[in-house]
C-alpha cells in the first residue's frame, strides 16, 4: 500500500458530529403536534363566530324594520289629518 | 426493512446514529468547516425524513444518505465560493519532519486537500474516506469512471509533489 494513501485515509477518517447532534436532528424532525384540546378550542370559536354572525343580522333585521314602520307611522300623520277634515267638511 | 418500520421514529432514530458519522465527515471534509457541515448534515438528515417512503432498504439508506450529503456539500461548496477560500500558499510549512500517522501531517493532508477543486476534492473524500472503489465514485458523482481514476491520479501525484517539496516522503519518516 502507497504511504501517501496510508495517511490520506488516516487523516480522511471519519469524525463524530459535534455531541447532541442526532438529538438535535431528531427534535427539528419531530412533527408538530396539534393538541385535542386546540382543536375542540378551535371548533368552539368556530361556533360563537357563527352565532355571533347570526345575532347581528338578526338585530340589523329588527332595527330596519323598526325604522320602516316608524317612517311609515310618521308618513300616515297627515293623511289622517287631511282624512278627518275631509270627513268634518263633508258632514 | 419495511417500509412501515422505516416510517416509525424509532427507524429514523437508528437511521441518524448509524450514518451521522458518515455524512457529516463528507461535508466536513469537502468544506473543511465543521458549523458549514454540521448544518449540511442537519440538512441531509431531514431531507430523508421528508423522503423516507422512498427508502428501500439499509443498504438503499446508506446509499441514499451518502449521495444527498454529496450534493448538498457540493451546493454549500459552490455558495461559499463567493467568499475568500484557503489558498493553497497560505498551508503553512510543516516545522519539522513528520513520522507516520502523525496528527500534524493528517492535518496538513485535509488542508491541500481543501485546496484541489471541487470535482477532484469530492473524489479524493470518497475514495480514502468512504473507501469506494472509482466505479462507485462514479455513480455517486455520475461522471465516467475514467474522469474519476484522473481525478485521482493527478491528485494524487500533486499531493506527493506538494509534500515532497515541504521534505515530506516516504524517505522523510526517519526525521
Amino acid at each position: 500500500m502507497d504511504w501517501l494513501e496510508d495517511e490520506l485515509r488516516r487523516a480522511l477518517s471519519r469524525q463524530d458530529p459535534p455531541d447532541g447532534f442526532a438529538e438535535r436532528v431528531l427534535a427539528r424532525s419531530r412533527p408538530v403536534a396539534f393538541p385535542a384540546r386546540r382543536w375542540v378550542a378551535a371548533a368552539a370559536m368556530v361556533v360563537v363566530a357563527a352565532g355571533a354572525a347570526g345575532a347581528w343580522r338578526e338585530h340589523r333585521g329588527n332595527q330596519a324594520k323598526q325604522e320602516l314602520l316608524l317612517a311609515v307611522r310618521l308618513a300616515s300623520v297627515p293623511v289622517h289629518r287631511v282624512q278627518s277634515q275631509i270627513r268634518g267638511i263633508s258632514q | 426493512m419495511p417500509i412501515e418500520a422505516v416510517e416509525a421514529g424509532c427507524d429514523f432514530r437508528a437511521l441518524v446514529r448509524q450514518h451521522q458519522a458518515m455524512v457529516f465527515s463528507i461535508a466536513l471534509h469537502f468544506l473543511r468547516d465543521r458549523a458549514s457541515a454540521e448544518e449540511v448534515a442537519q440538512e441531509v438528515f431531514f431531507s430523508l425524513h421528508r423522503n423516507l417512503r422512498q427508502i428501500e432498504s439499509p443498504a438503499h439508506a446508506a446509499a441514499w444518505l451518502r449521495k444527498v450529503a454529496v450534493q448538498r456539500s457540493i451546493d454549500e461548496g459552490r455558495r461559499r465560493s463567493r467568499r475568500p477560500q484557503v489558498a493553497l500558499e497560505d498551508v503553512a510549512e510543516p516545522a519539522a519532519r513528520f513520522t507516520p500517522g502523525d496528527p500534524l501531517l493528517s492535518d496538513l493532508l485535509r488542508r491541500l486537500v481543501a485546496t484541489l477543486p471541487e470535482a477532484p476534492r469530492m473524489v479524493m473524500v470518497l475514495r480514502y474516506q468512504e473507501d469506494l472503489e472509482p466505479s462507485e465514485i462514479a455513480t455517486v458523482l455520475e461522471m465516467p469512471v475514467a474522469t474519476v481514476k484522473s481525478h485521482l491520479q493527478r491528485s494524487l501525484a500533486m499531493l506527493r509533489g506538494k509534500l515532497e517539496r515541504r521534505g515530506v516522503g516516504e524517505s522523510g519518516w526517519t526525521g
